[in-house]
């Protein structure tokens, strides 16, 4: 008894003194050189991949089992722990300033948010000869984004437009982001949680073009919002459980973004492409720090951007494929303007940008917004 | 007294005590250090003593600070309510029924919290049987809705956190001597009186205890608005998380939080007071 209690008094003892010892920085990323993600072969053992939810098919004779058959003695967890940027981040950020990944040899990530690990030194670079699959297909228009012009450490999953969902039935005037805050829709319409989304598309529909918008313009988009929260007239801040809340009619038209509209079950609601232009941007996979099997991780992005295999990922997600070449596996598909949107289909529409300015504008601008959505 | 037995207290108090040094005091201190840090994120949070952390926190929060009590209260009310006679009904009357109905009550623990949350939404979606019964009642106006207001975020509350007020309620009536209901009523009291001045004293160590269970862990909740809420009515819960996740300003949010704990334990103390520890001890001195 008293053995097991010293024993715990002194694990106790040496966690505090643990803790206290290291006077640390809290944040503020990782000072170690940025790595290059070592290849296989050999590309087998338990390969550990993080993404969002719905972003695969995991059934029978999915992507994943495939991807097992062709290098025997791979295991995937494939989990799907990713539901929001600052949410993951912040689960993960502490573990990655240690170096360290939980385990995870890949995750994927909005385009801003990849670059904020990447600045911090959280992110390993990705050698395209490790990956010839990506080079050969990933789409040109993809292939040099103003956040990593050079796509050292990113390869994108998923592309995607934010726009309008809207129920055509219900509300079938709601054609510009604009028309969101008509009275007759007190109540009946959301916008997204995401500052990156929603300010720039009340920008355009204002005629601002976020590009060129300086703070005092973000600023004052995020006062609009906040009439339109005092009015009554947002009924809530959401992720992308405005499924839930569209396919109910609790909501008639929100910002949400264009591949959800197959997770809705409601026949009247579609993806509706704002008069003033959409936001593009892509989840992007990236290799963490630390993680192990990079050999799985490299493998598996090579993999994905086979385009047969893509066609039948895109076939589920109906997200916008960074990948060409599935026209010519699945041309039906292809044809459709969400996952292969024409150029003149997006041609209003802007890459996410980040707020201008310093850290602490960008930060002042974040302050701001939050505070409308967490009144 | 051998040295042995007067060790064996000691012992007992051994694991509570290190399990509460380590995962109470511990971090305790190292949120109190944090909310203490200077800095920003992309730079680093450096050790200090910045003061204002705390008042910055609470300047611009202050209504989401009085919300979360309006709506933990409201919320330990209404299921103080509905806990007492039903308790009352499960000890005293359901006869054979009392473990079926006991079952009921923590049946729906089965299920996760977070699911069943989202559950209420289907249940108060604008065009559920519930909301128009309501309108038909006129308990809500004719355009109005449930979902996604402050009601909706108490009804959540309320439910949520309901069997924590029932089972310490139940607990002291079952134990009760039903024999001195029928001495209130020998004695010429009348059932009002009986409930009030023999009932209600005995059972009031459950009612403290479910105030406590049902109000603490509401008071710090952030599901329910999350989920159930819509544009102001966020609680101090969702600020919180804000601020640490989204705004990545971890030394407010830790001063947030430092705060939060200190107001409920104030609360809690002075309801102890007025109530008396006795009460919530089941001190049979205390009551007399």
């Amino acid at each position: 008894m008293r053995v097991v209690l010293m024993a715990l008094v002194a694990m106790a003892a040496s966690l505090v003194l643990a803790a206290c010892g290291g006077d640390d920085d809290v944040g503020g990323g990782s000072d170690q050189e940025v790595e290059v993600a070592e290849p296989g072969p050999p590309v087998e053992g338990e390969f550990n991949i993080s993404n969002w939810v719905g972003y695969i098919d995991k059934g029978e004779g999915s992507t994943i089992e495939e991807f097992e058959a062709k290098y025997p003695g791979t295991t995937v967890n494939y989990t799907e722990d990713v539901n929001d940027n600052a949410d993951f981040f912040g689960k993960l950020q502490p573990l990655l300033d240690q170096g360290e990944s939980g385990g995870r040899s890949m995750f994927v990530v909005t385009d801003w948010m990849a670059k904020q690990m990447y600045d911090l030194g959280y992110l390993q670079e990705i050698d395209y000869a490790d990956v010839p699959n990506v080079d050969a297909n990933l789409k040109e228009s993809l292939r040099s984004p103003a956040f990593d012009p050079e796509r050292k450490f990113s390869i994108p999953w998923q592309s995607g437009m934010t726009g309008l969902l809207v129920n055509q039935a219900l509300a079938p005037d709601i054609k510009s982001i604009n028309d969101l805050f008509d009275p007759q829709y007190k109540g009946k319409v959301t916008v997204l949680t995401e500052m990156r989304d929603v300010v720039p598309l009340m920008m355009k529909a204002d005629g601002v073009d976020p590009e060129d918008a300086t703070k005092e313009d973000w600023l004052e988009q995020i006062d609009q919002l906040q009439e339109a929260v005092d009015s009554g007239q947002l009924r809530r801040f959401t992720g992308n459980d405005y499924i839930q809340d569209l396919t109910n009619e609790n909501v008639v038209g929100v910002i949400g973004w264009s591949g959800d509209i197959a997770l809705v079950e409601n026949d009247d609601v579609e993806f509706v492409m704002p008069t003033d232009g959409c936001v593009l941007w892509s989840d992007n996979m990236v290799i963490p720090v630390g993680a192990p099997n990079t050999a799985a991780a490299l493998a598996w992005a090579d993999f994905v951007y086979d385009p047969k295999v893509q066609a039948d990922i895109s076939d589920y997600v109906r997200y916008v494929s960074p990948v060409q070449g599935i026209e010519e596996v699945n041309p039906t598909l292809a044809k459709d303007p969400l996952v292969n949107p024409p150029e003149e289909f997006t041609a209003d529409c802007t890459t996410q940008p980040d707020p201008p300015g310093s850290a602490e504008d960008v930060q002042e601008v974040t302050e701001a917004f939050q505070a409308v959505v967490t009144q | 007294m051998t040295a042995r037995r007067r060790l064996v207290p000691y012992g007992l108090l051994g694991p509570g005590a290190i399990w509460l040094a380590l995962f109470f005091v511990v971090p305790m201190y190292f949120m109190g250090e944090l909310a203490l840090r200077t800095g920003t994120f992309t730079e680093g949070f450096q050790s200090g003593f910045e003061v204002s952390n705390f008042s910055d926190a609470l300047s611009g929060n202050t209504t989401q600070f009085v919300r979360s009590f309006v709506y933990a209260g409201t919320a330990t009310l209404i299921a103080l309510l509905i806990a007492y006679p039903l308790a009352y009904a499960i000890a005293l009357r359901a006869g054979r029924w009392k473990l079926l109905l006991l079952f009921a009550v923590v049946a729906p623990f089965f299920t996760t919290y977070l699911i069943r949350t989202i559950a209420w939404k289907t249940i108060l979606a604008d065009e559920s049987p519930v909301v128009s019964v309501l309108q038909a009642l006129q308990l809500v106006p004719e355009d109005g809705r449930v979902l996604a207001t402050g009601g909706a975020v108490i009804a959540g509350l309320t439910y949520n956190f309901l069997p924590f007020m029932i089972l310490p309620i139940y607990a002291s009536l079952e134990r009760m001597d039903t024999s001195l209901i029928e001495a209130g009523k020998d004695l010429y009291a009348s059932a009002t009186q009986t409930f009030l001045r023999v009932t209600l004293p005995i059972t009031a160590p459950g009612i403290v205890a479910g105030i406590l269970l049902t109000f603490i862990p509401a008071v710090g909740d952030y599901i329910n608005a999350e989920i159930l809420g819509g544009t102001g009515t966020s609680m101090i819960g969702n600020v919180i998380q804000s601020l640490y996740l989204e705004q990545r300003n971890y030394p407010e949010a830790a001063a947030l939080s430092f705060m939060m704990m200190v107001a409920i334990l104030g609360v809690v103390l002075i309801y102890l007071r007025l109530a008396g520890t006795g009460a919530f001890m089941g001190d049979e001195e205390e009551r007399g």
